[in-house]
């Protein structure tokens, strides 16, 4: 168990690593923020003190060490689109929206996932199952953002119940409805197949067919006993689950003007603001990989084949 | 026409040409039995105004600016106009074309890399297979979207960018099925005895670890289709994919924006396009899933 933590933690380094270098990289191929940010009029002086005064005028590879030395001392730079504050604070001020978001979209859609699939595996051809098949074929066809006008075409305007735009903070409650759905419907779809298959099969295993012939009601036997085991997929999902739905925030985001990274990263990337971006994609990989190092850890301590292979 | 023959010597009109073609019409039907109709249907007229859309006498990008937001009627637009006054019916013909190549490119070039890289993990072992694995792991637990947005938008919008970051950044699940694969191909004893005879590597990939790859290949890429094809539509919906003035589904979603107050048919319709499509592309994969290999359905 030991040695198997210590394999997937070094994975995960390399992963955070990896992407942390791809971007850096890449934002800096392809221009500087003084340049699409400045004035046009300035003089060529000034345009070089304003690189100084972001580091900008250092060559990459001391710009990558100092960047690598700001990980590990919290310094990750100053922005430049949002007029000189530190990037950390930047990204402070606009991650609480995103979390509260993607938190839950991912209740939402686990949650309902998990009960429809369950439902269509254990009452073939109920009503219920003829609307699971309808969420599982319309959930994999309809791009979240379309989703997303289509609510506020029939919701904001036609209807007139909930508010199309803004965060927690400045519509309520009332204002999360709309992104959270659209952002988890996608979702919805993918764990209730998911979870009809793994229940189809539990429904089939030896135990089950004991308790049927124990005489336990039908109703407990799926609900107590056969859900356990069933849901065990859905939760291992959870990490593929959570960078789905942090990448699908971006184009959500965008839709409802939520103030959350996924926005702020939109708009810093066509400002080239590197040290934005950087501070962004790194907080980003940093908790997906967590989380499914966690993940693969809870796997491997439940089952003893995961962490020999 | 491999049939030839036979037709030309039965005479036409004569009960035994009926016959002959009764017999192929029975054996197409069987070919598609249980074959969902509708979505062949609209994935074929999909395809159709793809590769017809370029040919059509009518411009997608010009405008008639005396003729903006015009309702859907009956008449000479009807599916009515955008915001500059272009005709929505040649618009979706047109995005067609760009849905169709950007997802048919995209999944090649994935499907080709993440083969390669299958092959060359399978097939090696060793180290190799370890640096492969772990790099399909990093980019696997790559937010992906982010990085497609951070990486088109850098590179600049365009229809060739778009394909291949698409491309380059979704290879890694045919990598880990196909890996799979290739490891119990080259288990087997008719391998084994190949490298007896002195086959060399390259040949046994050639000659025996691709053809037994070819229907797992196929079925990937109909699950990476749908997917792909939304995530173009997607990128261009933010901005960063296939640019104006190009009718991409997703530019117009985008445009559509502004004129969501009164103009429904502006949010509605591409979205309902690109909704179809890959509801089409999903449902034709799921069916040819089963035909190619009944074992593998809950994949």
């Amino acid at each position: 168990m030991k040695g198997y933590t210590i394999r997937r933690l070094g994975r995960g380094l390399i992963t955070v690593w990896l992407v942390t270098l791809a971007v850096f990289f890449l934002l800096r191929f392809t221009g500087n923020p003084i340049d699409y940010l400045a004035n046009p009029s300035i003089t060529v002086d000034d345009r070089e003190r304003m690189k100084r005064e972001f580091g900008l005028d250092q060559p990459w590879h001391i710009q990558y060490l100092l960047f690598n030395k700001g990980i590990f001392t919290g310094n990750f730079g100053v922005s430049v689109r949002w007029s000189g504050n530190e990037a950390f604070d930047v990204f402070k001020s606009r991650v609480m929206a995103t979390v509260q978001l993607v938190g839950v979209a991912l209740a939402f859609s686990m949650t309902l996932g998990l009960l429809l699939g369950v439902i269509s595996a254990a009452y073939p051809d109920s009503p219920l199952d003829r609307i699971g098949k309808l969420v599982a074929i319309t959930g994999q066809a309809m791009p979240a953002f379309w989703l997303g006008l289509l609510f506020i075409l029939l919701f904001s305007i036609w209807l007139g119940w909930l508010p199309s735009a803004g965060g927690l903070d400045r519509v309520g409650w009332k204002g999360i409805i709309m992104p959270s759905v659209s952002l988890g419907w996608f979702l919805v779809a993918a764990n209730m197949r998911l979870a009809r298959s793994s229940m189809l099969e539990v429904m089939d295993s030896e135990y089950i067919k004991m308790l049927r012939a124990k005489g336990l009601p039908r109703r407990i036997i799926i609900w107590k006993h056969a859900l356990r085991n069933a849901s065990l997929p859905v939760i291992t999902l959870f990490g593929v689950n959570l960078a789905l739905l942090v990448g699908g925030a971006l184009v959500t985001e965008q839709i409802f003007a939520w103030p959350g990274i996924g926005l702020l990263l939109v708009d810093a990337i066509l400002a080239r603001d590197y040290a934005v971006v950087q501070t962004v994609v790194f907080f980003s990989a940093i908790v997906i990989v967590l989380t499914n190092i966690i993940i693969d850890l809870a796997c491997a301590w439940l089952d003893p084949r995961v962490r020999l292979a | 026409m491999a049939t030839r023959g036979k037709a030309d010597i039965i005479e036409r009109g004569k009960p035994e040409f009926r016959a002959l073609w009764r017999r192929r019409l029975s054996h197409l039907a069987y070919t598609f039995r249980g074959a969902p109709k509708f979505s062949l249907f609209f994935l074929t007229l999909t395809i159709i105004c793809a590769i017809t859309a370029p040919l059509l006498p009518f411009d997608p990008v010009r405008g008639d600016l005396s003729n903006p937001l015009q309702p859907p009627a009956w008449g000479s637009h009807p599916l009515g106009t955008d915001h500059q006054g272009r005709d929505m019916v040649v618009r979706l013909i047109h995005g067609a074309n760009i849905s169709v190549t950007v997802g048919f490119l995209a999944v090649f070039v994935s499907g080709a890399a993440g083969t390669l890289i299958a092959v060359l993990s399978g097939v090696f072992k060793g180290w190799v297979d370890g640096l492969l694995m772990q790099l399909t792991d990093a980019f696997m637990a790559l937010p992906f979207l982010m990085v497609a947005v951070a990486v088109v938008s850098l590179l600049g919008p365009s229809k060739t960018n778009v394909i291949l970051v698409l491309g380059l950044l979704r290879w890694m699940s045919y990598a880990r099925i196909l890996r799979s694969e290739v490891l119990s191909v080259t288990e087997t004893d008719y391998v084994r005895l190949a490298r007896v005879a002195g086959a060399s590597n390259w040949r046994i990939i050639l000659r025996h670890v691709l053809p037994n790859l070819s229907n797992t290949l196929l079925i990937i890429s109909t699950l990476e289709l749908g997917t792909v094809i939304i995530f173009e539509s997607a990128l261009s919906f933010l901005g960063l994919g296939v640019p104006r003035p190009l009718p991409s589904w997703g530019t117009m979603l985008a445009d559509s924006q502004s004129y969501i107050y009164n103009q429904w048919w502006l949010p509605v319709l591409p979205g309902v396009a690109i909704s179809l499509l890959v509801m089409s592309t999903n449902l034709t994969g799921d069916w040819l899933r089963e035909r190619v290999d009944p074992t593998r359905r809950q994949l």
